[in-house]
């Protein structure tokens, strides 16, 4: 159900991002497909791994995506990458700090930027193979 | 060949594809294809998110250099990719320079989804949040709510050309009054799942993924700024919802 929910808000950002007809729903799937990914990977127990697997399948989608489509891969990433975002962490720091919890603020904090490297880090090494990928088929394109 | 004419070309090329959110490689790699494309063999191009430029050699040594200051940016994919497919098409063809303008010019007057339709997509972000990070129905009602005034909210401060930061703290502080003043008053609400549902609209997910993307082209200061604009709106969230929480647990005394 969460991934239902989760094309709803991914629908909603599209037309923010002005992402319009038959991509809107292809970027949102791939919201739910990320968030899927995710909850699939729950016996892992580890959320922050299953943040950063979650992010390499997401990004690992749009590139293939944007070759499928002739699009800019961006405009897949933004928008599936959104429910993996660490909305419900930075507020629940924030609630913490408010009311003085000192040790809870510290720890959620935390466990907040390391979803946040875990995304980061996802991103980095999919975009970094893909470079790889299309720097070697530039190569071979030019000793043609 | 009219170097005057390239250069001004590239340039709004260019600007067209970073005030629009395409990210910084792209805009940069878009730019020097232009030129090898139309045989300006020494280029050089730089660009960050909030400027770019560049500069051609004619073939009598004349440089040649044009800049732009970009000083507002919005997310419009669809320019983004309209943009990106001219450069294709420029690229493979080469086109006089009229048919590139004109051509730029018609992908700039394609306008964004309504106003409305704007603040109805906000609301269904802020509804379909706060379902999935757990939520009942009746919070996401109150939600929807939050979403659409906090659009209002945006658009009215970037009217009155507030800078980045304040309009996040108003915007995050008005949607976090409403969700805990409707907690108030219907104890069964849960105010928090509320809050990161509207909040999720202003959330800088766009910065996260292009900062690394950035780095990783080793466009360093172009993914620092990114950073640091990131940075920069997380804070002003949190400190917008602070305000409100605390503001209202003295008002409601609670």
């Amino acid at each position: 159900m969460p991934c239902v929910w989760a094309f709803f808000a991914c629908a909603g950002f599209c037309i923010v991002y002005n992402i319009r007809g038959r991509m809107l729903v292809v970027s949102s799937l791939g919201g739910s497909a990320g968030w899927l990914v995710y909850l699939l990977l729950a016996p892992l127990g580890d959320d922050v791994v299953q943040f950063f697997l979650a992010t390499v399948a997401t990004a690992v989608n749009s590139e293939i995506l944007a070759r499928v489509f002739k699009k800019p891969a961006t405009e897949f990433q933004i928008v599936a990458l959104l429910p993996m975002v660490p909305g419900g962490g930075i507020f629940y720091t924030m609630e913490y700090c408010v009311l003085g919890n000192n040790e809870m603020f510290i720890r959620t904090g935390l466990h907040t930027l390391g979803i946040a490297g875990a995304l980061a880090m996802g991103i980095l090494l999919v975009s970094s193979l893909f470079r790889l990928g299309s720097i070697s088929a530039a190569r071979k394109n030019g000793a043609r | 060949m009219d170097y005057d004419r390239l250069v001004n070309t590239v340039a709004d090329v260019g600007y067209l594809l970073i005030a629009n959110g395409a990210e910084i490689s792209r805009a940069e790699e878009s730019m020097r294809r232009i030129f090898a494309a139309y045989g300006a063999e020494r280029s050089e191009v730089f660009a960050i998110p909030t400027f770019l430029s560049i500069s051609v050699s004619t073939p009598a040594g004349r440089p040649v250099t044009a800049l732009r200051r970009i000083l507002s940016r919005r997310v419009d994919m669809t320019r983004v990719d309209l943009a990106n497919s001219l450069c294709r098409r420029v690229c493979r063809t080469t086109p006089d320079f009229s048919a590139v303008s004109r051509e730029l010019r018609r992908i700039s007057a394609r306008r964004p989804f309504p106003f409305p339709v704007q603040v109805a997509g906000f609301a269904v972000v802020a509804f379909g949040f706060t379902l999935f990070y757990g939520g009942s129905y009746a919070d996401a009602a109150v939600a929807l709510l939050c979403g659409a005034v906090a659009k209002l909210v945006c658009r009215l401060l970037e009217r009155l050309r507030t800078n980045l930061f304040f309009v996040n703290v108003a915007a995050s502080f008005v949607a976090a009054a409403i969700a805990l003043s409707f907690a108030q008053f219907f104890a069964q609400l849960s105010y928090d799942k509320i809050i990161i549902g509207a909040l999720m609209n202003l959330v800088p997910g766009i910065a996260i993924t292009d900062f690394m993307r950035d780095i990783i082209a080793g466009d360093l200061i172009a993914g620092l700024l990114r950073l640091a604009e990131s940075v920069l709106v997380a804070g002003a969230i949190a400190i917008g919802a602070g305000i409100a929480l605390t503001a209202v647990r003295m008002l409601w005394g609670v």
